[in-house]
């Protein structure tokens, strides 16, 4: 089963620096969460969504679809229990509210949506190596990249133990919500065993090659910041720029909102 | 002069918690550029010794550590396994969880990059290892998308560009198809070759031992036998008292009353020659009429596959026009490479795949008119891995859930599983804690729980991996039981004796098709075809096949030797 998060796509974006493509994500989250007013975090917006075009990173959205509505959903609504505004619709919605929790929906959504095309676009080597070169030490940057590759295996023996427990008559689509829950049980059991499983043999595999053998180690993979990772990284410097201009100025507030 | 390389003197070693010893007194030296194969049953602490070598023991396990174990000079005991692993390459069974890079020169290149080597080096190990399993081409693919067999193969790579100079192999072949297998041992011949490197492997599977300078009997902690390879093998005895499967060949001589006992099938045609003994031809035609009609009495088709084809993500074809039936009362083993489709064809059967193109029927409805829910009290299906299904505390609960999730009442959920854990040989074990079970055990449990919901037909995907022997043979005469009681039974696995001593029929798989089907005695007798779907019949029928007739197993045989009294 193809549970991998990294796409093979070879696009303009897999060939930056993963440097440059972990600063592009940590300046996108400068530049979301700058501005209240939605309408002003389009242009980020188009810029992520431009990113997840070209580097053909839909396929990895479109995997977690259904979480991503889930939480856009719950995002919409809950956030106007914690804003208050001056436009009142009725119960508990404001003009200001709501524009505050699509607002809050779309950064969340932002914000992964950033992760997921630094992922989908960098090999877990080239994440560990670019954050090494950028100062995070070689345990944090491997523990880091350990997580993610988790993420593949538990995907893989998820779906094989759901289909042993579906052999058995579990039914995961029927029932009220509870019951539903109280279903996953069959579910989890498994898979927590099986990656702690999994866990240890991977542990073990790593430290019979040596994992830190040495005070220090050299990497195979070289880094070579290149012509158009100045370009797009002065770009990006200068949208961040002018975005924090903006925002100091006083745009892209929602006048009239009172949150707590 | 040979010049020891491991001496372990007098070595024992408890598991925290566990009043038994894991190793009682294990006295072993090696030798420099030695091939040294270990076999026992299970738990008899193979792998327990091996992770002794680069000090898994006492670094990653907890327990009780006594005795002198001495690795070129070093006490592993004041070695982490990191620094061990400059001298000692150590190669697991599951190459799932041991791989972790996104492509194959990353993944050798972890190791020296460890050490700290020069990019220049580091390339040139790479180039090297890679070249030396065959692996050359595949530079660039990530390591998820290999076959079992070059993942393994991948495995030992990235090892030896550490340039052990001991590799330890822990039953490294145990999930892979016999020809997957035989690649990974023509690596192993490669290395034994080398005299800069000291191989020690845990084997199953005694035809792979063959090459070994020496091999090492080990029960309960202790060495039980130890010496050079023929000797060892040609013990049938002890070998099978032990739950180690001896080799067909030298028992059948053994039983016929030779002395000297040949190991491989070349050596048994000309011994058998040699002697001047015959196979009696009508008691070999009088036995395979005899099978014809068992089986031409089966005639109700349970499960039926029109022209199945399946493919996933709509690209891949995994099944390519499979028509088959399966009849009632039946035992049915299919066969294939790894990723020849024959999972896949199976998860048809309970309707946890539905056709992408075709039919598949069960009862004459098709599956997609019937779902998996409903599939299920008809068709079980036990997933290879027992650790993907068990959950519940104890295993009465276990056994239990298949029953009360078919809303049947608690009473009758009694009687259910007193049935089913009777049948897999647990009974009187409801209230014990599953998880604490043997592996063989935690298997019976999951096939005890598929029974409980009385299904017609059985599907067994791999039972017999990671069992010993003994646990085999077990496990195999139990599922012959309940097809004897009316159970039809279809089981996948990669061991072809366990093929040949309990299928009736045999499915042969190759690239998503039906490559060849019949009889298990009609698809033996193919070794060629055989061969090319990267599957290879037991020694012992390899070895009745060159003297002109198929017998599946030694006693089979001698029942058809002429001049012998039965």
């Amino acid at each position: 089963m193809d549970a991998e998060l990294y796409l093979d796509n070879n696009s303009f974006i897999h060939r930056l620096d993963p440097r440059t493509k972990i600063i592009i994500f940590l300046l996108s989250f400068v530049a979301i969460l700058l501005f209240q007013n939605p309408v002003w975090m389009l242009p980020v917006a188009f810029l992520i969504f431009l990113e997840l075009y070209v580097s053909k990173a839909f396929k990895n959205i479109y995997r977690i679809r259904v979480l991503l509505i889930i939480l856009s959903l719950f995002s919409l609504i809950l956030w106007n229990f914690f804003a208050r505004g001056q436009t009142h619709w009725f119960l508990f919605l404001y003009k200001e509210s709501f524009l505050y929790s699509i607002a809050r929906t779309l950064l969340m959504v932002l914000m992964i949506s950033a992760g997921v095309v630094l992922i989908s676009t960098t090999r877990n080597e080239e994440l560990v190596l670019g954050l090494i070169k950028l100062g995070v030490p070689y345990r944090v940057g491997f523990a880091i990249s350990t997580a993610l590759r988790l993420v593949p295996t538990i995907a893989s023996s998820t779906v094989t133990i759901s289909q042993a427990q579906r052999s058995r008559g579990l039914d995961l689509d029927s029932g009220n919500l509870i019951a539903r829950i109280k279903k996953f049980l069959p579910l989890l059991v498994p898979v927590f065993i099986s990656t702690i499983r999994s866990t240890n043999i991977f542990a073990m595999a790593l430290e019979s090659k040596g994992f830190g053998a040495r005070e220090n180690r050299t990497n195979y993979l070289r880094l070579k910041m290149q012509k158009s990772d100045y370009i797009v990284l002065g770009l990006v410097i200068v949208f961040v720029i002018a975005s924090v201009t903006l925002s100091i100025m006083g745009y892209g507030k929602l006048t009239g909102l009172k949150n707590f | 002069m040979p010049e020891p390389i491991i001496t372990i003197k007098d070595l024992r070693f408890n598991y925290r918690g566990v009043k038994k010893p894991a190793l009682d007194g294990i006295d072993l030296e090696v030798n420099k550029g030695e091939f040294l194969v270990i076999m026992g049953p299970s738990e008899a602490g193979k792998s327990t010794l091996a992770s002794t070598i680069n000090s898994l023991i006492p670094n990653f396990f907890n327990g009780k550590l006594k005795g002198e174990i001495n690795v070129m000079g070093r006490n592993t005991r004041e070695q982490s396994v990191a620094q061990m692993s400059e001298i000692v390459g150590m190669v697991f069974q599951d190459f799932e969880a041991e791989l972790f890079s996104t492509n194959v020169e990353l993944e050798v290149a972890f190791g020296p990059e460890n050490f700290a080597e020069e990019w220049d080096e580091i390339k040139r190990r790479i180039d090297e290892n890679l070249n030396y399993v065959g692996l050359d081409a595949f530079r660039r693919r990530p390591p998820s998308t290999l076959s079992g067999g070059q993942k393994q193969k991948l495995a030992i790579a990235s090892v030896l560009a550490l340039k052990p100079k001991i590799l330890v192999m822990d039953e490294p072949t145990t999930d892979l198809d016999p020809i997957s297998k035989m690649g990974v041992f023509e690596i192993t011949h490669k290395l034994c070759k080398r005299d800069d490197l000291t191989l020690m492997i845990i084997e199953h599977e005694t035809e792979e031992a063959l090459f070994a300078d020496r091999v090492a009997l080990i029960q309960e902690g202790k060495i039980i036998k130890i010496g050079p390879t023929r000797e060892v093998l040609t013990d049938v005895d002890t070998m099978e008292s032990l739950g180690v499967m001896p080799l067909g060949i030298p028992k059948f001589f053994k039983r016929m009353g030779a002395s000297d006992l040949p190991l491989t099938p070349d050596e048994g045609v000309q011994a058998f020659q040699a002697q001047g003994w015959k196979v009696d031809s009508a008691a070999y035609d009088k036995k395979v009429s005899e099978e014809k009609a068992a089986l031409a009495k089966l005639t109700e088709p349970l499960i039926q596959c029109k022209n199945l084809e399946y493919s996933y993500n709509n690209t891949v074809k995994a099944l390519n026009g499979v028509s088959m039936d399966i009849f009632k009362g039946d035992m049915v083993a299919i066969v294939g490479q790894n990723g020849s489709g024959k999972t896949t064809l199976a998860k048809h059967f309970n309707g946890l795949f539905m056709p992408s193109a075709g039919e598949v029927t069960v009862n004459g409805i098709p599956t997609k008119d019937q779902g998996v829910f409903k599939l299920g009290q008809k068709v079980g299906y036990v997933f290879q891995n027992p650790d993907h299904q068990i959950f519940s505390e104890t295993v009465f609960e276990e056994v239990a859930f298949s029953p009360r999730l078919r809303k049947v009442s608690e009473e009758e959920v009694k009687v259910t599983v007193t049935d089913a854990l009777e049948a897999v040989g647990l009974a009187g074990c409801e209230e014990m804690d599953p998880f604490s079970l043997t592996k063989s055990g935690r298997q019976r449990v999951a096939v005890a729980s598929i029974l409980a919901a009385k299904p017609e037909i059985l599907i067994l995907d791999e039972p017999t991996t990671g069992l010993d022997y003994a646990e085999q043979r077990s496990m195999m005469n139990m599922v012959r039981k309940l097809n004897e009681n009316g159970s039809t039974i279809i089981f996948v696995t990669h061991h072809m004796w366990v093929v040949a001593e309990y299928a009736k029929r045999v499915f042969v798989m190759k690239d998503g098709q039906l490559f060849l089907q019949g009889t298990t005695r009609e698809v033996f007798a193919h070794a060629e075809e055989l061969q090319t779907a990267s599957l290879r019949p037991p020694h012992f029928v390899e070895f009745s096949n060159k003297l002109g007739n198929t017998f599946l197993y030694p006693e089979e045989m001698l029942e058809c030797m002429e001049g012998r009294e039965n």
